[in-house]
């Protein structure tokens, strides 16, 4: 991927997270710590990985994306208005009676959404099934999925990743976003799974580990895939939970953020910031 | 003496014929498809039979997930392990993703008799009644197991089945009209309505007889589709009678004397009885000597619906 690719995909990365803080700005509460932590995967999906047509959101070819970790809809929800499934003004209706973004996502209220996601542990069976239905077809679609990590404790995950392997549903790639925290404090205190990638290549899958804000490694390894034919591919993407939001990055208690003026404008000094870094880097590029 | 045929072979039998004509048909198994009548499924369809051990929650997604690409998914297993187990899966995978899933519930109700309470399926119609859009269907007898088996495969959208084990009688001829949310009038009367649905109908179609016997003219109506009900057939009983007893091997709560009760209750109150089984988890034992515990012999029903007309 050249720079000027890199800046357009790092501009994107900024104005989704200002849609997730405009969906937060509409309904003064949501889970933006893990939906901040995974915007990069989520624009590296919607900007350059996945095949889709936002004109023809059911075409039978398209790849679809499973949001397993359904609580990280502002994530996709931005995107998805970024992506133009429909008009930005959706986004100011969060919290509304009948919005259609609601807390967790519906398909049914809004073009572009796979799957009714919220309860933790379902994503991945369906996307498996996904998968089986596409390679049954004969199609060269893909699925993909995005978990959390404390959403691992759920056993259903395992009996969906043991199946996923013993069907070789290589067209898949799952990304774990592993931001370390759930809501009762570090995975690795509340429930561990590690070593996450061990555990999961027991179950037949083939892993690898990056850093997931860094554009050129999802989007290089995610090209990949399958990562070893035959098998589902895994990529288990560090991040920062609330990354882009300073005063909440890393911490606990930005799960679920009910947010306050003082800090909504932390929020907004944090993001023009990050615009003037890459203000800089273009006008830095142009003169290159 | 009406012909006795296993429900799970009839059942499997069924799904084969359909898969012959229909090509998105697809079975999986929790480790269940012989027990489901569907041992020959994968020899006869390669490719369209995936085995996934014993995980039904798991394969909830997976059917829902195939369902998503234009399969159209037939999960069988054990009852309690498709509808109690899974619940949400149904409810969030199938029901409100409004996935075109058959899920079939087997050796439902009473009919693991010596498994006891863990194998037992007398609360699938209350829970997955609660599933919006979910269509629930309990058929009587071998032949409306056939054609429901066709009737949900051509409706689009979720579908609980629930079926039994002991091979049961013949009630239907060939040609019934079957029709899903369409309730069937076995024989026609005016001093009571016996409504009964699944594996105890017939049960409630001898005491039919042995009621008219006694001198007491009984509408006898199967409720092979406990939803949507059939709320025109069930309304005019209430006014064309005014008594209603139901039958069914499931417990008194939320099956189908409870959705009848929550019908007319509202609509044109009538006085009814139900016979089913009470707050309690159901004993083990000889089948036959189990439905008998809870009056769902046709003496018992005989003996209750009489009892149920003397009462002012």
């Amino acid at each position: 991927m050249d720079k000027t690719e890199l800046l357009k995909l790092e501009i994107t990365a900024l104005k989704i997270r200002r849609n997730i803080l405009r969906l937060i700005k509409a309904g003064e509460a949501g889970h933006v710590g893990g939906a901040l932590s995974s915007v990069e995967i989520v624009t590296a999906l919607y900007f350059k990985l996945l095949n889709i047509d936002p004109a023809n959101p059911k075409w039978p070819q398209r790849d679809r994306f499973v949001l397993s970790a359904g609580h990280k809809c502002l994530v996709l929800y931005a995107a998805l208005a970024e992506r133009g499934f429909f008009d930005e003004s959706v986004l100011d209706t969060y919290g509304a009676l009948d919005s259609p973004v609601p807390g967790h996502p519906n398909m049914h209220k809004l073009p572009g959404i796979e799957t009714n996601t919220g309860a933790l542990g379902h994503g991945l069976s369906i996307a498996g099934g996904m998968a089986l239905g596409l390679r049954l077809e004969k199609s060269p679609a893909r699925v993909y999925v995005l978990m959390g990590d404390g959403e691992l404790a759920e056993g259903s995950n395992w009996e969906a990743a043991s199946a996923a392997s013993m069907h070789k549903l290589d067209n898949m790639l799952v990304f774990i976003d592993r931001n370390h925290l759930q809501i009762s404090g570090k995975t690795t205190d509340v429930m561990s799974y590690e070593p996450l990638d061990e555990r999961w290549r027991s179950f037949g899958w083939s892993v690898r580990v990056i850093d997931g804000h860094d554009f050129n490694a999802i989007i290089n390894n995610a090209s990949e895939i399958p990562f070893e034919k035959g098998k589902p591919s895994l990529i288990i993407a560090d991040t920062i939970k609330s990354k882009g939001f300073g005063f909440a990055e890393g911490k606990v208690n930005y799960h679920y953020w009910k947010s306050n003026p003082e800090e909504m404008e932390k929020a907004e000094q944090d993001l023009d910031n990050i615009e003037d870094q890459l203000k800089e880097k273009m006008e830095r590029s142009g003169d290159e | 003496m009406n012909e006795m045929l296993d429900p799970r072979k009839t059942f499997g039998e069924a799904v084969i014929e359909a898969a012959k004509k229909n090509p998105d048909i697809v079975v999986l198994s929790a480790d269940s498809g012989s027990g489901s009548g569907l041992k020959d499924f994968p020899s006869l369809f390669p490719g369209r039979h995936f085995e996934f051990g014993i995980m039904e929650q798991g394969i909830m997604g997976y059917a829902s997930g195939l369902a998503t690409t234009g399969k159209i998914p037939v999960f069988a297993a054990i009852a309690p392990f498709v509808t109690a187990r899974p619940f949400e899966m149904f409810r969030n995978d199938l029901g409100y993703m409004n996935q075109n899933v058959k899920v079939v519930g087997r050796c439902a109700s009473l009919t693991y008799n010596q498994l006891g309470a863990t194998h037992h399926s007398i609360d699938d119609v209350a829970i997955i009644r609660t599933i919006p859009g979910v269509t629930i269907i309990n058929p009587g007898d071998p032949v409306t197991i056939k054609k429901g088996v066709n009737a949900m495969i051509e409706h689009t959208g979720p579908c609980y089945m629930k079926i039994g084990s002991p091979k049961m009688p013949v009630l239907y001829p060939e040609d019934i009209d079957f029709r899903l949310g369409k309730g069937i009038i076995l024989k026609d009367g005016r001093d009571v309505a016996l409504i009964g649905t699944g594996t105890v109908l017939s049960k409630a179609f001898i005491a039919a007889r042995l009621l008219e016997e006694a001198g007491i003219s009984v509408r006898l109506i199967d409720i092979h589709t406990v939803k949507p009900l059939d709320r025109e057939l069930i309304l005019s009983t209430a006014r064309d009678i005014g008594r209603i007893v139901t039958v069914e091997e499931h417990f008194i709560t939320g099956g189908l004397g409870s959705t009848i009760a929550e019908l007319c209750s509202q609509e044109y109150p009538v006085k009814m009885k139900m016979i089913g089984i009470g707050d309690q988890y159901a004993s083990n034992g000889p089948y036959e000597e189990l439905l008998g515990k809870y009056g769902l012999q046709p003496e018992q029903i005989k003996e209750t619906v009489i009892k149920f007309l003397n009462t002012k």
